[in-house]
């Protein structure tokens, strides 16, 4: 799976990476086409890297000859055009080559850059060659043109030019014909130069790999101070979270002046079930989970106190309303086809993560409960590695189970309100060993100050005097 | 040729022509000759295209705009490719035009070069910032009055303006169509303070209060003014018209009884689409105009010849100017 296709369905990614600093476009492209990673040790070989920026960033000089590296990559500019044109041997034109020479020349310059930090992180190829040939006066100047010193023909040539134009009473014609001289005589020199320095293509296209790579890095140990994210470890057996948080809702939260509360998971190799009351946090959980995932396997720090991560071959989500109304297919239809879509990935290969949020929850509660029940029997049997939310009770006792603690506390004689409940919520999982799940509905739906009408009602369905309405 | 040490005070200077033929190019190669001894780097550049050996309009020669070595100047990727000069790439912008990104170059011998340029107001203040920033000391840019481009000329600090007999015939229309566009390139600026303010105005039809506060007047354009004009007068008599300003809205604005209190802010001249009769009646009528950039006249040029075939008489078409507008007016054939 590449980047770009992870980013599109989930918003965590989307936040993170909107808030990523890349200094060029290069970085970005490099970042969206980068392949999830399976192996586990690119995996550690590639937070090792983003470690030790992050090392860097916060030792003395090293910060400030980041800061001059992070400012030569804002100037680099995407020329895999041009460098391909020169792999397929074309003759480049006179930009082109100012376009070649200008990124040996930045590259170059990163390098040194690179060579005066402690330990030189990336491998960048030597460009020098390049330069030599491309910047004939030594001048180390960005510009270029087909320089006299090429040829001396060219250069008696153009003096030729210059004085026929100068002379009295020369006609156009002989103009033109010295200029025409000229041009075939730089042509050749132009072509003399391509075919010198394509031999270094494949140089320039490593090169400009490695460019993309570092913004990459820099961009993602700067964005790991920044918001607390560590280094994941790998875990052969279960995937456990300390601390675990999700920047987006937590950068909004802040925004407000309000606190996250992060929470700690551990997944084993089998199905879990998560209960909780309204508004506890459960689809966040789950997309925290996923956005933990990918980013362990993009190579990313994640956001947790501590985090041992196994590596997964696929990561299948179902949250949020899977509704398409052009597909004809109802909320319910599409979560069914999605679902058994998991269902026959999880025989497929054993080594997924799925997360499924509220499952059946737009169906009837007898059905649904025993749809939940049986799709959690399979992940159960096939010992998938998956998190199923849910409201319903009556869930099969084999399976485990973790419940937000929710508005548990003692909270005498506070008044709750929409605005508040954040800091009223105990937002942390506990096992739960029996199958009932809380019933908060009508408690939170009140505090959210819906029409009073409707709980007062709904409260006595639920004392069983029912009122029939005669009308 | 007095004008010349005019310019020496400016940093960006445009060369504008009235309509095709009116002598643009001339008088720009005669501005460059005379810089040429001056020891300023200079950088040229266009709105659009130009350069073109013949005009593609009428199909009548047409002189080519010839560069000095060691000038500067700014062309499109394919018309750099064309060019007939030793030149060095010194640049290349990331934003592409019609034409391909933007080749900045130095002219390493005499010759001749196709100009083409930014085509909108942003693209050209970046240039000329980053021309300057690169230590050219006077930037030209060769501009067309062309309603069809978003581009305008008035971003530069000071401005030449080339007119004659294409434009018209006869000598009395000619001046008279001429005072036009020298009349609204003179519209005064409005102050500092305010400048900043609606500089960073997006679109609309914005309101301007005594106190120089600017309120959205909800108007997303004058071509709407129709089916809003309850809500103009909502916050006050003075106006900044983001985009253009038409015959129509000016007609509108002339029948109102608080005319003389109406006071219209428009970005530059060239926003002002109104035809002379029109405007002169709103002004007649008591309304006024300001512009956000106004830019500095230094000369007005005449070619007497028309691309028809037939000639003016240059003297007595130089006087004919001259005793209407209070600018300096030469033949450039003639100096």
């Amino acid at each position: 799976m590449l980047f770009r296709e992870a980013i599109l369905n989930t918003s965590g990614l989307q936040f993170l990476v909107e808030n990523l600093d890349l200094k060029s476009s290069l970085g970005r492209r490099f970042l969206l086409n980068s392949k999830m990673m399976c192996d586990e040790l690119e995996i550690t070989a590639e937070l090792n890297l983003v470690n030790q920026f992050v090392l860097l960033q916060t030792t003395d000089p090293n910060t400030e000859i980041l800061s001059k590296i992070e400012h030569k990559l804002a100037q680099l500019r995407d020329i895999r055009g041009t460098v391909n044109n020169l792999l397929g041997n074309l003759v480049l034109d006179d930009i082109e080559i100012f376009e070649i020479k200008v990124f040996a020349l930045l590259t170059q310059e990163i390098e040194v850059l690179q060579k005066e930090l402690k330990n030189v992180v990336l491998e960048i190829p030597n460009l020098q060659p390049i330069i030599r040939i491309l910047d004939p006066q030594n001048t180390k100047i960005p510009s270029f043109y087909i320089y006299d010193n090429y040829s001396e023909e060219l250069a008696s040539a153009r003096k030729a030019l210059k004085i026929t134009k100068a002379k009295q009473g020369v006609t156009d014609k002989e103009v033109e014909a010295c200029f025409d001289a000229a041009q075939k005589l730089e042509d050749k020199v132009r072509e003399d130069l391509c075919s010198k320095i394509s031999c270094f293509g494949e140089d320039l296209s490593q090169a400009l790999n490695q460019l993309s790579h570092l913004d990459l890095l820099i961009a993602k140990a700067n964005q790991a101070l920044k918001l607390n994210l560590i280094p994941a470890s790998v875990s052969k057996e279960n995937t456990s979270y300390k601390g675990m948080f999700n920047p987006m809702v937590k950068n909004e939260l802040e925004n407000q002046y309000k606190k996250y509360q992060a929470i700690d998971i551990d997944l084993e190799k089998s199905v879990c079930l998560i209960t909780g009351a309204n508004m506890a946090g459960k689809t966040v959980i789950l997309k925290t989970l996923a956005l933990c995932q990918y980013l362990f396997q993009f190579g990313f720090f994640v956001p947790a106190d501590s985090a041992k991560i196994r590596i997964v071959d696929k990561i299948s989500t179902s949250i949020g309303d899977e509704q398409s109304e052009l597909n004809g297919l109802s909320s319910f239809a599409s979560e069914m086809l999605k679902v058994s879509e998991m269902v026959e990935d999880a025989h497929k290969h054993e080594n997924v993560l799925i997360l499924i949020d509220e499952l059946a929850r737009t169906t009837n509660p007898v059905e649904g409960l025993a749809i939940v029940n049986a799709v959690a029997e399979i992940f159960y049997q096939n010992k998938i590695r998956s998190v199923i939310t849910t409201h319903y009770s009556g869930l099969n006792s084999c399976f485990r189970k973790l419940r937000v603690v929710g508005l548990d506390k003692e909270l005498g004689e506070t008044l709750i309100t929409r605005k508040n409940i954040n800091s009223y919520m105990d937002y942390s999982l506990v096992e739960d060993y029996n199958g009932e799940v809380p019933h908060e509905a009508l408690r939170i739906a009140s505090l959210l100050g819906i029409n009073k009408e409707i709980v007062e009602k709904a409260k006595t369905q639920l004392n069983g005097k029912l009122v029939i309405n005669k009308c | 040729m007095p004008f010349l040490n005019k310019i020496e005070n400016y940093s960006s200077l445009s060369i504008v022509g009235l309509e095709k033929n009116t002598g643009k190019t001339e008088c720009l190669n005669y501005v460059l000759s005379r810089l040429r001894d001056s020891h300023k780097q200079i950088a040229l550049t266009s709105i659009g295209i130009d350069g073109e050996s013949r005009d593609q309009v009428t199909h009548t020669q047409k002189p080519e705009i010839e560069l000095s070595e060691g000038m500067v100047f700014v062309t499109s990727e394919l018309h750099y490719k064309k060019r007939k000069l030793l030149s060095e790439v010194l640049d290349i912008s990331r934003q592409s035009t019609s034409l391909g990104r933007l080749v900045t170059a130095r002219a390493l011998s005499k010759g001749k070069v196709l100009l083409s340029g930014p085509a909108n107001n942003k693209a050209i203040k970046e240039l000329l910032a980053d021309l300057k920033k690169k230590g050219v000391d006077l930037s030209i840019v060769d501009g067309a009055l062309s309603r069809k481009s978003l581009g305008s000329p008035a971003v530069t600090e000071a401005m030449i303006l080339a007119t004659g007999a294409a434009l018209s015939a006869n000598i009395s229309q000619l001046v008279f169509k001429t005072q036009y566009v020298y009349d609204l390139i003179q519209l005064p600026e409005i102050n500092t303070k305010l400048k900043t303010k609606l500089s960073e105005v997006g679109s609309g039809i914005w309101s301007v209060d005594v106190e120089e506060n600017i309120t959205d007047t909800g108007i997303s354009s004058v071509l709407l003014i129709d089916k809003k004009k309850d809500k103009l007068f909502k916050y006050g008599y003075h106006f900044f018209v983001s985009g253009a300003v038409t015959d129509k809205f000016l007609d509108f604005l002339k029948i109102q009884k608080q005319i003389s209190e109406i006071q219209l802010i428009v970005r530059d001249f060239t926003s002002i689409f109104a035809s002379s009769e029109t405007y002169y009646a709103f002004v007649k009528r008591g309304g006024s105009i300001r512009v956000l950039n106004h830019t500095n006249l230094l000369a007005i040029t005449i070619n007497p010849v028309s691309p028809d075939g037939y000639t003016l008489n240059s003297e007595e078409l130089k006087q004919a100017l001259e005793h209407k507008l209070d600018i300096p007016v030469y033949d450039i054939k003639r100096i």
